[in-house]
């Protein structure tokens, strides 16, 4: 299954759920990440990470190993 | 605050995510007259005022940090969020002001949703509508506090549009008061946490279907235009909401390319931190000048004695060391609100995020570690914006390696005194280089106690970066001066005491006990004749004790106690090496030529047991290196222990960084010689 981490630049992906045993994935959720989301990874940082992913019509900038408990239908 | 609660003034607090306008509200309440108060035993700050009384509400108002939701993940949001419960000075909230960006109701209305299920008393307020209005929308206040069940007023933080409304709705609340039973407020369910959220968001996907409207619903539109509308529509409508602002992903374009984004980033670091020196310099000459003339005002126009020096070497200089750093601090905080205000700065944290997270630290370090580069206090007290406890106390611990201001005066002293007058140009080179060994050193420090960090923090967290990057915007000059004069206010405040205390304890130990010495000093200027009695004064000090106890410790690094008590008073402040250098080698001219003078009898001086050169190049290059690692700020060490909590980690900072420092300068003066360099 693909996570928003190996999103490629420009791409959209639907959320599928939220890996909940990850400690962020708290955090993560209240950000606005949710099942049925449509997300865009719109900038990668020089070394690939963080990534800048667009969620509810906001930028957000997180770490690839968060963004890894994302997961894309 | 006692009397607050005595005539129970009603207490509206200020909560909201970061970025929904939260900050602009409390401006426009409290006309930007406000104090801090710090949360007793932690150091999440808040902001407290009267509410403006031209609106005619009698209450006190409470801004507090940004939080994104009610369930605290670190120790400070904790201590955040206890407060809205219950602040420990001034009670429970009568009234919760909740600011939320119309742009982003989706992600902003858990905050609220939370709030009111808590049964807190909330009043809604949207901002940053006008933003919404140009992408053709609209909320409707009626339906969302419908939706809400609570009162929902909005407000537009530019032309304060909307105040009258709000204002209206909280007196009719405060008449109300007796209504609202404060003991109804419940701890927020904290049990289940995600599922909880998610049920919150699916509510307020359903919610944002009713209460976004078009901006003209009558507007005549032909077919081509509608046509287009229902595509956008149907687009927005699978994002649930909209697509970020356009201007700022063409920014980020260029801003945050993978290549070129760093490229600037680096040169806007790079002009930030030149732009902490140049501009400042000219205002901390001036500032020093000032206090060095009132200085010599004092000694010329009162009779010499203890009283006398106590004001004018004690209290006027110890002043005019407090205050020669504030236009730095004040153009460091001004340049870096500018940026924090435009986005920029979120940016800058995230290129960087990864780099520092392989020493074990955050892209939220950044901007602390930058302004270290300035004056490690105001640095540490910016370390709180780092949540992860862990990251935090570690970007506290090396922020004294970051080559704070107070190093440069020494700096030019020793480089002045190494290099031939001839190749001035060198002494630029060397400077740069301190800089960037002084970057290189506090990455290989902050490497190696990250190693070690289990034993030194106890706090065990797991790293996390997760950052809303802003819609850029142009910044708000008014707000962002008058957040600069309160930090600026607070540095003084807070470090004044401490470096001027110290100061008082050291021109005491340098005065006395040997108040009144008896010189020859026929033929001699008041000018000359005073500087030879201080220095004779000095000589036979306490200070003077204390640097022969220490001498055995100078030698091997090649230097005696008279190095050794510049070094001591270097602990009040590290500026004040240098003119405790001149007053110890005798320097007995009182004009402009005193830096020359001072090289000369530098240049002169010879160990007094062995008759050997003092300063040769190689204990001149130690002493830079023991200033680039030594934390000889006690200021520092005050608040360092006031941030950490506790004398653990200030004490292992002295310690560590003495030793280092110590290690450091006898490698480099051995070394040196060894090579053949003295």
């Amino acid at each position: 299954m693909r996570t928003a981490a190996e999103l490629n630049y420009g791409e959209i992906g639907i959320i599928s759920e939220i890996d909940s045993s990850h400690p962020s994935s708290k955090r993560i959720i209240e950000h606005g990440f949710t099942p049925g989301q449509t997300i865009e990874l719109i900038n990668k940082s020089i070394f690939n990470d963080p990534i800048a992913v667009s969620v509810r019509g906001t930028l957000i900038a997180i770490r690839k190993c968060e963004a890894g408990c994302i997961k894309l239908k | 605050m006692k009397t607050n609660v005595d005539v129970q003034i009603p207490l509206i607090t200020l909560v909201g995510p970061p970025n929904s306008g939260k900050t602009t509200l409390f401006n426009i309440l409290s006309g930007k007259n406000y104090k801090t108060v710090n949360y007793p035993g932690s150091t999440v700050e808040y902001y407290t005022s009267r509410i403006l009384s031209r609106y005619n509400i009698n209450a006190e108002l409470l801004d507090s940090p940004g939080i994104v939701s009610l369930i605290p993940e670190s120790p400070d949001e904790k201590v955040a969020v206890d407060s809205l419960y219950s602040h420990p000075k001034l009670g429970v909230p009568d009234i919760l002001l909740t600011t939320v960006d119309s742009c982003q109701l989706s992600r902003h209305l858990l905050l609220p949703k939370q709030l009111i299920s808590a049964g807190f008393n909330v009043v809604v307020v949207l901002t940053m509508t006008d933003i919404l209005a140009k992408r053709g929308k609209k909320v409707s206040e009626s339906k969302l506090s419908k939706e809400l069940n609570c009162d929902v007023v909005i407000v537009n933080g530019r032309s304060k549009k909307g105040l009258e409304n709000l204002l209206e709705i909280i007196n009719s609340k405060i008449d109300r008061l007796n209504e609202f039973d404060k003991n109804k407020i419940t701890a927020y369910n904290s049990g289940e946490n995600n599922k909880t959220s998610l049920g919150i968001f699916y509510e307020i996907e359903e919610i944002l279907k009713k209460v976004y409207e078009p901006l003209n619903p009558d507007k005549k539109i032909d077919l081509v235009s509608a046509n287009k509308e229902l595509k956008v529509l149907k687009e927005e409508f699978s994002n649930d909401g909209f697509s970020p602002d356009e201007l700022t992903l063409k920014i980020d374009r260029i801003l945050l390319h993978r290549f070129w984004g760093f490229v600037i980033f680096l040169l806007v670091m790079g002009l930030t931190f030149t732009s902490i020196f140049w501009l400042a310099q000219p205002l901390m000459i001036l500032v020093d000048e000032l206090f060095t003339d009132l200085n010599s005002l004092v000694v010329q126009n009162f009779k010499p004695g203890w009283f006398t020096y106590l004001v004018s070497d004690g209290i006027i200089s110890g002043t005019g060391s407090v205050l020669v750093f504030v236009p730095q601090i004040f153009i460091l905080f001004l340049v870096l609100g500018l940026l924090e205000d435009s986005g920029y700065l979120a940016r800058g944290a995230m290129l960087i995020d990864k780099p520092l997270s392989k020493i074990g630290l955050n892209g939220r370090s950044f901007v602390p570690m930058i302004s270290g580069y300035a004056c490690a206090i105001p640095a540490i007290i910016a370390a709180r914006t780092i949540p992860n406890r862990k990251e935090r106390l570690l970007t506290i611990f090396i922020i004294p390696l970051m080559s704070c201001s107070a190093r440069l005066p020494v700096y030019a002293l020793l480089i002045a005194y190494l290099i031939p007058k001839d190749k001035s140009w060198l002494g630029g080179i060397i400077l740069g280089g301190i800089y960037l060994f002084s970057i290189l050193t506090s990455v290989v420090v902050a490497f190696v106690i990250n190693k070690f960090r289990k034993k030194i923090f106890t706090a065990e967290e797991s790293s996390s970066f997760i950052l809303e990057l802003p819609t850029y915007k142009l910044p708000k000059l008014s707000s962002v001066i008058s957040h600069t004069y309160n930090s600026s206010k607070q540095y003084i405040f807070r470090a004044g005491p401490i470096i001027l205390g110290f100061s008082l304890v050291l021109w005491f130990l340098t005065y006395f006990p040997h108040i009144s010495p008896q010189i020859e000093t026929n033929g001699m200027s008041l000018g000359q004749k005073q500087n030879v009695e201080r220095s004779e004064r000095l000589e036979k000090s306490y200070a003077a004790d204390l640097g022969k106890f220490i001498e055995p410790i100078m030698h091997p690094i090649g230097m005696d106690w008279r190095i050794g008590v510049s070094l001591i008073s270097a602990f009040a402040a590290r500026e004040v090496f240098v003119s405790s250098l001149a007053l110890t080698f005798k320097v007995t001219t009182d004009d402009d030529q005193s830096q020359n003078t001072l090289l000369n009898s530098l240049r002169e001086a010879k160990i007094q047991s062995t008759g050997e050169k003092l300063f040769t190049t190689a204990t001149t290059a130690g002493l830079i290196v023991f200033f680039i690692f030594a934390l000889q700020c006690l200021s520092t060490v005050a608040v360092s222990r006031k941030e950490t909590g506790g004398w653990k980690i200030p004490i292992l900072q002295v310690l560590i960084f003495t030793s280092l420092a110590y290690i450091m300068t006898f490698i480099t003066v051995n070394g040196l010689r060894f090579f053949g360099v003295q």
